[in-house]
């Protein structure tokens, strides 16, 4: 029997915010799938374009950048640059012909340990029907 | 009309008063019409000045370059630095000045403008002469090209044998100059990602497979960097080998350092290699399309950039070069910035 694709996610979670709501998520036992890897970084600012791709070439199925809402970021203003910055990327990965859900930004508060198990959830849904990531990934 | 012996007074003027150390300019090539950098240091030089449709290259390359030596000598020569620019080229000074890479005083700028028209394709007017060899290009009247040949001259309709960029073109005059010659005359362009529509119009896999055929080709020879005006970091992020391997350097060190991408010009590290140039030029590249004009396998990477280009217009109101007072577009933001694609 064929075993089901299970996708493999980066998931790159600010510390302040995303990284306290997936340790809320997890301290209240909430169930998620557990296709995802979170990497914690300081702020969602402070993830260059280079660790996104650089997740897809290593084979990440989808990426996510995760951070605090507009206004609550740590730095100030940290995730207005990211904002920017991950548009661009989205765009352009997109441009190039990678499909634009496998790579996903979301906000994520302290507080939002359900949201972050909703967000998880849904990319896993929306990956899994569409098999492994290979465009992108280093070749064999 | 740019009048050439204008050009040569200027630049005499200023190589006689002593206030630059040279000109960076173009002058008559040995290859066929085209025309190569020269640079001035004596007044008398300044007679090897040419001014046509040949001079394709974004002379501002060489002004990163006199900043480097600058650094490395000893008692620098602290004189400006004359340059020939274009349109594009100006706006690639206002970006380096804005960067805070250079300051105004340390060049001296005459700019030029493109005729209304702009510079030459040679691929484009090499296929148009069917086997002549054209030995000299001029501005001509009526947006044409005179192009002499072996067989006599010819005028050819400049948008036939426009460099792509020059077709997409929205400001064919300088933006920042000292002395300017030539006229003002803004083109109207109401298409000015026309090129890149028919990438656009594709589905997301016919795109993969034009990009994927595009970037397998790569030869990673770098030339695309070398001859970028803004590729000047000292060290760049894809070179693996250059970090500093000191007597107490450890093989536990050597063993972490990051490798973000190989050097090999496998088609993972390629794409990976023209995404993070495209994403370090957002907001910066000028389109001088100088990157495609040395590619040797002909990659279309000015379509990347432009497409960087487009979006930061449409999604942040940001245009490259025509500003050197505002910050940058990575360095700034706006409350009312896009986020419609965020959960």
């Amino acid at each position: 029997m064929a075993e089901e694709f299970e996708p493999k996610i980066v998931a790159f979670l600010c510390k302040w915010c995303s990284s306290a709501g997936s340790d809320l998520a997890g301290v209240s036992r909430m169930e998620y799938p557990p296709n995802v890897v979170p990497i914690q970084v300081m702020c969602s600012g402070s993830v260059s374009p280079l660790y996104i791709l650089s997740a897809f070439k290593k084979g990440a199925d989808g990426v996510l950048v995760s951070g605090c809402h507009p206004g609550d970021c740590h730095y100030i203003k940290g995730n207005f640059y990211a904002r920017r910055r991950i548009a661009l990327v989205k765009e352009l990965l997109e441009f190039i012909g990678l499909d634009p859900e496998r790579f996903q930004m979301s906000w994520v508060s302290a507080a939002e340990g359900v949201k972050y198990t909703e967000i998880i959830k849904d990319f896993v849904n929306v990956l899994k029907p569409m098999g492994p990531q290979t465009k992108l990934r280093r070749s064999q | 009309m740019v009048k050439l012996e204008d050009l040569k007074h200027e630049a005499l003027k200023a190589l006689k008063s002593g206030k630059v150390k040279y000109i960076i300019g173009y002058a008559d090539g040995t290859d066929q019409f085209k025309a190569t950098p020269v640079f001035l240091k004596n007044p008398e030089d300044a007679d090897k000045l040419v001014w046509n449709p040949s001079c394709v290259h974004n002379l501002t390359k060489f002004i990163v370059d006199e900043k480097r030596r600058k650094k490395r000598e000893k008692n620098p020569d602290e004189r400006a630095v004359g340059i020939i620019v274009k349109g594009c080229d100006s706006r690639a000074i206002n970006v380096l000045i804005q960067e805070k890479f250079i300051n105004r005083d340390d060049v001296h700028i005459l700019g030029v403008s493109c005729e209304s028209t702009g510079v030459v394709d040679e691929k484009k007017l090499a296929k148009k002469l069917k086997g002549k060899t054209a030995h000299k290009i001029e501005f001509g009247a009526d947006g044409q090209f005179k192009v002499t040949t072996e067989e006599g001259s010819l005028n050819i309709p400049a948008e036939e044998i426009l460099a792509e960029r020059c077709l997409e073109c929205q400001a064919n005059f300088p933006v920042v100059y000292d002395v300017f010659l030539g006229d003002k005359d803004k083109k109207t362009n109401d298409t000015p990602y026309k090129s890149m529509q028919k990438i656009e119009d594709m589905s997301t896999e016919e795109r993969w497979q034009f990009w994927d055929e595009q970037f397998s080709r790569c030869i990673r020879c770098y030339a695309c960097r070398s001859a970028c005006p803004m590729c000047y970091c000292d060290e760049c992020v894809v070179d693996s080998i250059n970090f500093a391997i000191e007597p107490d350097t450890t093989a536990e060190e050597k063993a972490h350092k990051i490798k973000w991408i190989d050097k090999s010009p496998t088609e993972s590290e390629n794409i990976i290699y023209h995404l993070v140039r495209a994403m370090h030029l957002a907001g910066r590249c000028i389109d001088c399309g100088e990157c495609e004009r040395v590619c040797p396998m002909e990659i279309p990477i000015r379509f990347l950039n432009k497409k960087l280009e487009k979006d930061a217009k449409e999604l942040f109101g940001y245009e490259a070069g025509f500003d050197p007072d505002i910050p940058s577009l990575v360095s700034s933001f706006k409350d009312e910035d896009p986020e419609d694609f965020i959960r």
